[in-house]
Formats: structure tokens, C-alpha cells, sequence
């Protein structure tokens, strides 16, 4: 009884201290309603719209004009017209624009005469997405337009629609997409990133709440207040830290799922419980890194560098299968990596538990590092031995 | 004339005097050195390791083939053929493939109906399903471009009466490590100067110092030689980072390198210039040094999208887009994408390089104006209370220089 009124004293001195120094709130809600408005408005179209296309039109007939017409008419791509290859290479160099399309001089009396003149497209690759829709759009424009020239010569001759569509294009691809059917990239990026942002404040900020004391030098006053049981001191700090973030984490799944449609097969609820999985294990990887390294000005640094990490070896960027072995290691020291899986099995195929039970134990098992340094950090709160400065 | 040289002598001892003292104070600070250097050395080697292949070969995809005919093993075969796409399994049917996916053994499937032989038979079109694992961009970009090329190949392109070929000069494989790691140099540089700069003066604030001190002789004047002088110290250190950041590491992570190291060098002393003026301006908010990574670390994220490496920055929206001038990282990494990886001139990043420019006109001013608040300020509240004792120096130094 004595124990839990102690935590209970402890979390109230955390709370008002909370309320003295705005740095907590900011660092908390603040930063994550920040990167949620970033994220979502920023790719609010889900898909690029417009991208700069140049042509060289060398031939200028109308059947070039037509096809500069079709480019226009995708909704992906805006053409803008060059003189010579070369004023056009220079655009695609600068980037200023993502690809361009070269129509040969006497393209239109080429095609007539059946001499098959060549199109020539050249893709800037280095900007990502850009590079690879235009690719993707500029290949079937070019098939759609060849088609229909060929469909022409070919109903001329008398053939049926259907024969026509067979020879023309014998296989035609009927594209599913789980888990994402539209392929927005906001859904990509947001459902892995958000989750980033959420660990990335708990390692930061627990590391702080809890450096903040040996650096003030203000543990005994806590000690004392948690009548002199560092467990009590422990759980009533970070009580009021985990009910915030959780809550947190719940406010934007459901703004994602519900508010914004993100599309979800299985349960938002599902999710919750591993947002607050999520929680535990960073904090518990917050309380190794200040426990190994009770002085807040180096823990702050590594806690930095490694949670920037986490936003890489997660996986949703780059799958973590195309990096070396012992990479793919590392990346299940991040709690994020874990929610990262559990989110696709929830989300994606309604795993349920049996689909992710898994990778909740994998989070859980984080909880065990806090006991590794626990009698460290406790010398350091009692004896405050650490350099402060 | 006397006069303008005493002031001339003056004006550089009092830089040097600031200058000095600031990479004391640098290189007394190991959280700072942790920033600069451990994170500059090892980020950017680390994420080469990360990136080091970049691409996603032969993925795992199951195959459902209810038509069992010639031209859907033939179509199959050719699937397998492809860098993208390695066939791992075959199922029975579509619920077996579905259990692999989710189980992540395979990341796509393509399912083959059972009248796909028939129809190619008959001169009519056939169809194919495929069911992307939308887990990651890259799965879904593996499949669909794998199944595709197949599809295009099937097409017979030689009796069509319009011929193409496409040319890729830069990142012909679709390399994500090119387009990240181009990206994340830069913001690496910006970041840690940044993240350092501010802790400094969060420092300074705490043991109630001001970043902003003047010599007091001067009686509030000499606010050029505090900041250029204090600028002068992370410039000559970020100066030596960059060059291992912009092209030792490349070198040592295999990136390509299609740019002269004279034109990287001078865009890199541009980006630098900007970045320190910039991190100046930025932090006289940080009022304890902790505090600048729990609220801004994860601007690094933003800065990273706002350069536009992965979401094309035509499509940005406008709010956004004027954001992104903020930092000096949007201009730098667009001109460093360029120039490194496709070749082009310094001449051809000239819109970049005025950008930073002005980024750097604008936050000098800036950065000035806040050493000046700082100090009225201060005089109003501790008047008579000197703020530095600066060595006084001798009416007549030997220096012929004249400041740049």
C-alpha cells in the first residue's frame, strides 16, 4: 500500500513538473502534431500529379502533336517543349524535369510507310518516385500509341475487335495490391512513419525526464519522495509519460484509420494494444540508454543517433531483405522493426494474434534491459558521482 | 590611414580572440564532439552498409498456375528470368498463396486462370493476375515492373509500327542507396552543425553566458567579428567534415562519383557558409542544451522530404514549398544530386548556388540582429557587470591585411 502511494506521490511531482516546464509538452504533443500535419498534408495527393515531361518534337505532325496530347491528358504527367537534345539533356540533368521523349524527324511518313522510326525516351532516376512513374507512364503511352496505329491497319484489313486486342496485346495484367489498393504513398510512408515519430519521442523524452533529474541533481529529492525506493520513483515518472504517449499513439491510429480512411483489414484496437507495446519497449530502451550512461548531456546524444536509425532499418523504405545479413540483425534491435511487422499482419491480412503474437514478445522482450542497469542507474541517483557539465 | 589599419589590426584580433576561444569551448565539449564527429564519421559509412546494395533482386513470389498450358510455363519461366522476380513457389491455389504472403515468405503473387492457354491459342487476350504486397514501395515496384517486361515481351515489339528504347543515364538500376544516400549526406552535415551549434549556445544560456558576447570595450559595437568569428570555427571544422562527408566517404562506400572534386568543394564551401548563418539564427530558441534534440531532432525527417529526393518537389504543395526554402539543405542536396550523380556542371547548379546565396545573406543579417538584441538587452539588465575581459591590443599590429 505504501508502495503504490508512493508511486502515486512521485507521479504527481512528475505532473507538475510538467506543467512548469513547456519543453515536455512541446517534445510531445507538440512535435507529433506537428509531423501528423507534416506527413498528411504534405503527401496529401497520395499520388504525384504533373510531372515535368520534356518532348523534342523534330518531327511536328500531327500525328506527333497527337501523341504530345495524349501525354498531356494523363493526369501524371505536364509536357514542356525543347528545341535540340540538348537543351533538353541539360533540363533532365538540372532536374528540372524527370524525363524526356525524343520523336524523330519524319516519324508520321515513317509510320505510314511502315519503316517503324523509334521513339526514345530518356528517364532521370535520381528523385524516386518521379523517375519511376514517368518510366512507368511514358512505356505504355508509347505501346497505347504504337496499338493504335496497329489496331487501325488491323480493322482496315477486316478483323474483329477481340482478334485484334489478341494480337495486338496478348496478355493484359490484372493488378491487385494488398493492403494499399490505390498504391498512395501516403498510406507507404505515414503508417510506418508515424510510429517512428511516436518511438523517436519516447526514447528522446524518457531519456530526458529521467537524465533531467541527475542533471539538476534533484534524484534524492525523488528518491525521498518515493520514500527511498528507486522502483517506486521509476514507475511513478514514467506512469504519467506512458499514459501520454500511449493515449498519443491511439489519437493518431485512429486519426489515420478512421478519420482518414487508411485503409485497415483487421482491427484499429489490435493496433492500439501494439502502439502501446510500442511504447514500453522504446521506453525501456530509453531507460538502458541513460542507465548505462547516467549523464544526460552524452545519453541525449546516443539516444539521437539511434533512433534516426530505427527510421531506416524499420524496413518500409527499403525491404530489410536486400541488406547483409548482420544488418538484418541490427534491425531487430529497434522496437519499430517489430511494430513495423505487426502493423502489416494487422492491417494488411487481419492477422489477429496468431498472425502477430510474435513480434509482440519480440517488443516485449525489450523490457528486459531495464533491470540490466537498474542498480547502476540507482548508484547514480543516490550518489549523483556522474559529471553534470 | 594609421587609423584604419589600428582598426584593421583591431578588428582581426578580436576575430581571432573569439575564434579561438570558441574551438576551446568546442573541443571542451564532448556531447558536441559526439555530434560533430562521431556522427559525421560513422552515419555516413553506416548507412552505405545500409544502402550498400540499394535494390531488391530476385524477390520472392508464389505462383498459382490453374492453366498448366505451354504459354503460362513459358510465361512463368520468363517471370523467373527477370532480375526483379524469383519464382519460390507454386501453389495449388490462391488461399495456400495467401497464407505465404502473410507469413511474409513471399512478397507477390501471380495467378495464371485456367483458360489463359486457350485464349492465347485462339488469337484472344489472356489475362494475368498479380497481388502485390504493398508492405514496402519497392515489392510492389519489383512486381509490377517484372510483370510487365514479360508482358511487353510477349508483345512480339518488332513488328510494331512504332519502335522505342528507353535510356536511364543516371541509377539505372532503380538504386534506392543513390537516391537516399545523395539525400542524406547533406542532411547529415546540416543536422549535426545544427544540433552542435545549439548546444553551444543552450550552454552558454545555462551558465547564464550569452553566445552573443561583445568585447566591452567596444561598447556594443564589433558585432561583425563576433559572429564571424565565432562562424569561423564551425566553418574551418564543417569545412574538413564535408570534404570526408561529400567525397572520402562516397569513395569508401562505393557511390558513384560523376563530379569533379573542385566543383563538389565549392558548392560544399557554399552549403557550409549557409548552414552555420543558419544554424545561428536558429538557435538562440534553445535555452538548455538537451532541449534542442527532444523538440527538433526529428526536423530532420522534414528536411529530409522537403529536398524532394523521394516525392517530386513539383508536387509539393505550395505551403510546403515555401517551407522548404527555409533550410539550406533543399538547394544543396538538389545541386549535389546534379552534380554528383549526373554529371552535370557547376555552371548548371547556378540556381542553387544563388539560392544559398541569398540563405546566406539573409541569416548573417539575421544572425547579427539577435547578437545585437542579446546585448541591448543584457545592458539594460546587468549594467556596469562587464560580460568578457578581452586582452587589449596594441595600437599598432603589423597587418597589412584587409578583411574580405
Amino acid at each position: 500500500m505504501n508502495f503504490l502511494n508512493n508511486i502515486k506521490v512521485v507521479s504527481l511531482r512528475e505532473l507538475r513538473l510538467m506543467r512548469q516546464r513547456p519543453v515536455y509538452l512541446l517534445a510531445s504533443v507538440g512535435v507529433m502534431a506537428f509531423c501528423m500535419i507534416f506527413f498528411l498534408t504534405f503527401l496529401k495527393d497520395g499520388t504525384p500529379h504533373d510531372l515535368p515531361v520534356g518532348i523534342v518534337d523534330m518531327d511536328n505532325s500531327s500525328l506527333s502533336r497527337n501523341f504530345i496530347r495524349q501525354m498531356e491528358a494523363t493526369k501524371l504527367m505536364e509536357t514542356t517543349g525543347f528545341d535540340s537534345y540538348t537543351s533538353a539533356r541539360e533540363a533532365l540533368q538540372t532536374g528540372e524535369i524527370t524525363s524526356f521523349c525524343v520523336i524523330p524527324e519524319n516519324f508520321y511518313s515513317d509510320v505510314l510507310s511502315y519503316r517503324q522510326p523509334v521513339l526514345t525516351f530518356y528517364v532521370n532516376n535520381l528523385y524516386f518516385v518521379g523517375g519511376a512513374l514517368s518510366y512507368k507512364e511514358l512505356l505504355t503511352l508509347a505501346n497505347l500509341s504504337s496499338g493504335a496505329v496497329q489496331r487501325e491497319v488491323l480493322r482496315a484489313k477486316g478483323l474483329d475487335e477481340e482478334t485484334v486486342m489478341g494480337l495486338i496485346q496478348p496478355i493484359v495484367i490484372d493488378a491487385h495490391n494488398i493492403g494499399n489498393p490505390s498504391g498512395d504513398y501516403r498510406v507507404f510512408l505515414s503508417s510506418a512513419l508515424i510510429p517512428g515519430v511516436l518511438e523517436t519521442i519516447v526514447i528522446l523524452l524518457t531519456v530526458y525526464a529521467i537524465g533531467s533529474e541527475l542533471k539538476h541533481g534533484t534524484s534524492r529529492h525523488l528518491l525521498e519522495k518515493a520514500g527511498g525506493s528507486m522502483t517506486a520513483a521509476m514507475i511513478g515518472k514514467l506512469l504519467p509519460y506512458t499514459v501520454l504517449f500511449t493515449l498519443m499513439g491511439i489519437i493518431c491510429n485512429f486519426i489515420m484509420y478512421g478519420w482518414m480512411g487508411f485503409p485497415m483489414a483487421g482491427s484499429v484496437w489490435n493496433l492500439c494494444l501494439g502502439t502501446f507495446i510500442l511504447v514500453l519497449a522504446s521506453e525501456a530502451v530509453a531507460f538502458f540508454i541513460i542507465g548505462t550512461l547516467p549523464v544526460l548531456r552524452l545519453a541525449i546524444s546516443i539516444s539521437a543517433l539511434y533512433s534516426m536509425l530505427a527510421f531506416s532499418l524499420a524496413g518500409f523504405s527499403l525491404p530489410v531483405e536486400s541488406m547483409s545479413a548482420w544488418i538484418q540483425g541490427l534491425a531487430s534491435a529497434f522496437p519499430l522493426r517489430h511494430y513495423y511487422l505487426m502493423y502489416v499482419s494487422e492491417a494488411f491480412y487481419a492477422g489477429g494474434f496468431s498472425g502477430w503474437y510474435m513480434q509482440a514478445v519480440f517488443m516485449l522482450l525489450f523490457l528486459f534491459l531495464p533491470p540490466l542497469v537498474y542498480k547502476r542507474l540507482r548508484k547514480a541517483y543516490v550518489n549523483l558521482n556522474f559529471p553534470r557539465k | 590611414m594609421k587609423k584604419a589599419i589600428i582598426y584593421i589590426g583591431q578588428w582581426f584580433s578580436d576575430w581571432y580572440f573569439i575564434f579561438a576561444r570558441e574551438l576551446k569551448h568546442i573541443f571542451r565539449d564532448s556531447g558536441v564532439l559526439i555530434i560533430f564527429f562521431l556522427a559525421c564519421l560513422a552515419y555516413p559509412v553506416l548507412y552505405g552498409l545500409i544502402y550498400s546494395n540499394g535494390i531488391l533482386e530476385n524477390m520472392p513470389v508464389a505462383v498459382v498456375d490453374n492453366s498448366g498450358s505451354s504459354a503460362s510455363r513459358r510465361f512463368i519461366r520468363k517471370l523467373d528470368a527477370t532480375r526483379e522476380i524469383e519464382i519460390s513457389r507454386t501453389c495449388r491455389n490462391m488461399d495456400e498463396a495467401e497464407k505465404l504472403m502473410q507469413k511474409r515468405e513471399v512478397h507477390g503473387i501471380v495467378m495464371i486462370p485456367s483458360d489463359f492457354g486457350a485464349n492465347l491459342e485462339t488469337g484472344r487476350q489472356g489475362t494475368v493476375s498479380t497481388y502485390a504486397d504493398m508492405s514496402s514501395f519497392i515489392y510492389y515496384k519489383n512486381l509490377t515492373m517484372g510483370v510487365n517486361m514479360v508482358m511487353l515481351d510477349e508483345m512480339d515489339r518488332s513488328s510494331g509500327p512504332i519502335k522505342y528504347e528507353d535510356n536511364i543515364p543516371y541509377n539505372r538500376a532503380f538504386s534506392y542507396g543513390v537516391f537516399f544516400l545523395s539525400a542524406i549526406l547533406l542532411i547529415i552535415i546540416q543536422q549535426t552543425m545544427f544540433f552542435g551549434i545549439s548546444m553551444m549556445s543552450g550552454t552558454m544560456r545555462e551558465e547564464n553566458r550569452s553566445y552573443a558576447i561583445l568585447p566591452e570595450r567596444l561598447d556594443g559595437r564589433g558585432i561583425s567579428r563576433t559572429v564571424l568569428g565565432r562562424g569561423a570555427a564551425y566553418w574551418l571544422l564543417y569545412v574538413g567534415i564535408g570534404v570526408y562527408v561529400l567525397s572520402i566517404a562516397p569513395k569508401l562506400i562505393g557511390m558513384p562519383q560523376n563530379c569533379p572534386f573542385g566543383d563538389i568543394f565549392i558548392l560544399l564551401m557554399f552549403f557550409v557558409s549557409a548552414c552555420v548563418v543558419f544554424s545561428f539564427t536558429f538557435s538562440v530558441f534553445i535555452r538548455h542544451r538537451e532541449t534542442v534534440f527532444v523538440i527538433f531532432l526529428l526536423m530532420s525527417v522534414v528536411c529530409l522530404f522537403l529536398t524532394g529526393f523521394s516525392w517530386p518537389s513539383g508536387s509539393f504543395p505550395k505551403f510546403w514549398e515555401a517551407v522548404s526554402w527555409i533550410f539550406p539543405s533543399t538547394f544543396a542536396v538538389r545541386a549535389f544530386m546534379n552534380m554528383n550523380t549526373a554529371g552535370a556542371g557547376l555552371s548548371m547548379a547556378e540556381p542553387q548556388i544563388a539560392a544559398l546565396t541569398i540563405q546566406i545573406i539573409a541569416y548573417y543579417i539575421l544572425a547579427c540582429l539577435e547578437v545585437f538584441i542579446d546585448n541591448v538587452r543584457r545592458t539594460r539588465r546587468e549594467r556596469g557587470i562587464p560580460a568578457v575581459s578581452i586582452p587589449p591590443c596594441p595600437p599598432c599590429l603589423p597587418t597589412g591585411e584587409k578583411p574580405r
